[in-house]
């Protein structure tokens, strides 16, 4: 009883909080800005030509991520597909500057939003199946980009709606990150508004709704929401963020090259994103780090970068059996019983 | 008042419903009978996840089996399940709150205000801000039933709401139960096995046996019905 009139009291006191309910910074929140500031500030200088470059590509990884953990974490659907998205991205961004001349913003949320419609259509199954068939449908799209894409080739300045040229046209970079180091910058502020976005949409109305149809879709439809719209914004959003990360990717090199991404990757993007933590900003970072970082330090201390596949699926079959949250949800965990261990001392 | 009419549904040869016809028009109606009877089939009927083969359920004048499942949530159709299904990550509020997200219910203050009454109806206004992985069986049950009052309810149906409660807890239970059309004006479906509760909260009881109407009528006729003994209870028609 008494206890029962504590909590009532310590909840009035908090009342106030209610007002900006719908985005509080948490701490989660803090702790991501702050890191990325001092890394925009700090890592770029200290890094030689080699690792800059290794570094903007694990970023733009990291957005990619993103879009894979929306459907992963929020909706509990797989989508194989992510890394084709990037290059649906990229191809539309290349596209565009060479028929518009358009400044590259303009571009990249072009290329985004048809990446999200593409990204949609492929998770249009998704309303009638999940699991392994699911998946296996978003792969085959996988599949088809990389047939239509080793065909076709990327933009590279000329005439036609494939705007093939014999001698590539490279696209410049973004006026705020004409050098790598500024391009890295330039990214990692790019991956946080991804990040916020992302965010933006879990604490309202649409992860409300994700929350409930990942429950059951029974429960979902018996609280009133539409599980088709919510699913296909889902998808759609994944495939928006994708689009963002290709027309970063296609910035960063100039030209796009249809080896950068076969149905392999997506699934290698995928199952590292189980591995790094699909469930908060740290485990992205991580997967982007492993997707692109890990193979370079390998190569870097005379390893075949190849090894890092083992690795990668050493980790792969921790996160299955002992770590469901990943590599992040593991070092969350173990901060916080560090600090309760600290508190109770 | 709800008009169930000629609702028939089998699954693969095995009739669950059975030309049910029945009127409802008490504000709290209990469907009660043995396990397999057709009682959470009826339910679902309700919530468009089993469509019918053949019959029509009118409710306040609205064909209810015209629309889909979340257009009967929006138009005042509310539904518990037997296993809760409270969100673990979400906060108690939220969990009430993705309700009324798809509702008309336009106004912010509005909808803040609704699940406020909710939580405090239910008892769990100290807990709104707390996840849904922090409360215990009874507050879940108490969220979901919460989630099933904000927005201008017609219908509520529950589930066996009381399962896995302590008899204090079904006490506090029948109490919200009871309370629920003079603060929220809906009507109540109540399935339940616990006969005291049936008792305690439905003014009418409909029985269900196979999949077929056994009887009908105010509780407590039908609780001393001598078929309803024994095909609910299990004692002998003979003695």
């Amino acid at each position: 009883m008494t206890e029962e009139k504590i909590a009532v009291t310590s909840e009035s006191t908090a009342l106030p909080r209610k007002s900006f309910a719908t985005f509080p910074v948490t701490r989660p929140t803090l702790a991501l800005l702050l890191s990325v500031a001092a890394l925009i500030l700090i890592v770029p200088p200290l890094l030689d030509a080699l690792y800059l470059r290794v570094f903007i590509s694990s970023v733009i990884f990291t957005i990619a991520a993103t879009g894979i953990a929306v459907l992963y974490a929020r909706l509990g659907l797989v989508s194989l597909a992510q890394v084709a998205l990037v290059g649906v991205g990229g191809w539309v961004t290349l596209r565009m500057w060479h028929a518009t001349g358009l400044p590259f913003e303009v571009n990249m949320l072009t290329g985004a939003m048809i990446s999200g419609v593409v990204g949609m259509l492929i998770g249009l199954p998704a309303l009638r199946m999940r699991g392994l068939f699911l998946a296996l449908i978003t792969l085959m799209g996988a599949a088809g980009f990389q047939i239509l894409v080793t065909g076709t080739q990327f933009p590279n300045g000329g005439e036609g709606v494939l705007g093939i040229a014999v001698t590539s046209i490279f696209m410049p970079r973004p006026v705020l990150g004409e050098s790598d180091e500024a391009m890295l910058r330039y990214v990692c502020v790019v991956a946080v508004l991804c990040v916020l976005f992302v965010e933006l949409n879990r604490r309202t109305r649409p992860g409300r709704a994700w929350a409930l149809i990942r429950k059951s879709e029974a429960c979902a439809m018996a609280s009133g929401v539409n599980v088709a719209f919510y699913k296909a914004w889902g998808f759609a959003l994944a495939g928006f963020i994708a689009g963002i990360a290709g027309a970063l990717l296609a910035a960063t090199l100039g030209v796009l090259d249809a080896t950068t991404f076969p149905a392999s990757e997506s699934i290698l993007l995928f199952a590292l994103t189980v591995v790094g933590g699909a469930y908060n900003w740290l485990g992205l970072v991580l997967t982007g780090l492993l997707f692109r970082a890990a193979p370079a330090l390998l190569n870097d201390i005379g390893v075949n970068g190849h090894l890092a596949y083992v690795i990668f699926g050493a980790g792969l079959l921790h996160a299955l059996i002992t770590a469901p949250t990943g590599i992040a949800g593991q070092i969350l965990e173990g901060l916080k019983q560090l600090t309760k261990r600290r508190v109770g001392r | 008042m709800i008009a169930i009419r000629d609702v028939s549904v089998s699954f693969g040869g095995v009739l669950a419903l059975n030309n049910l016809t029945v009127n409802l028009a008490d504000s709290v109606v209990g469907i009660i009978g043995p396990n397999g009877a057709g009682k959470t089939t009826l339910l679902n009927v309700f919530s468009g996840f089993v469509t019918p083969a053949c019959g029509s359920i009118r409710a306040f004048d609205t064909d209810l089996l015209a629309m889909r499942p979340h257009q009967r949530a929006r138009w005042g159709l509310r539904r518990s399940f037997q296993t809760e299904q409270v969100v673990d990550d979400l906060s108690v509020a939220d969990n009430v709150r993705a309700m009324l997200d798809s509702l008309p219910v336009t106004s912010r203050s509005e909808r803040e205000r609704q699940i406020e009454k909710a939580l405090t109806y239910v008892q769990l206004e100290g807990k709104a801000d707390e996840l849904g992985s922090a409360l215990n069986t009874y507050q879940r049950r108490m969220v979901e039933l919460a989630k099933t009052l904000v927005g201008s309810p017609r219908i509520v149906l529950l589930d066996e709401p009381g399962a896995g409660l302590r008899e204090e807890e079904v006490d506090a239970l029948r109490q919200t139960i009871l309370g629920i059309g003079e603060q929220f004006g809906a009507m109540t479906l109540l399935i339940d096995h616990d006969v005291e509760m049936i008792a305690a909260t439905c003014i009418s009881t409909v029985v269900l046996d196979f999949g077929e109407l056994l009887a009908f009528g105010p509780t407590a006729e039908i609780l001393k019905d001598d078929r309803v003994k024994a095909a609910y209870l299990g004692i002998e028609e003979a003695e």
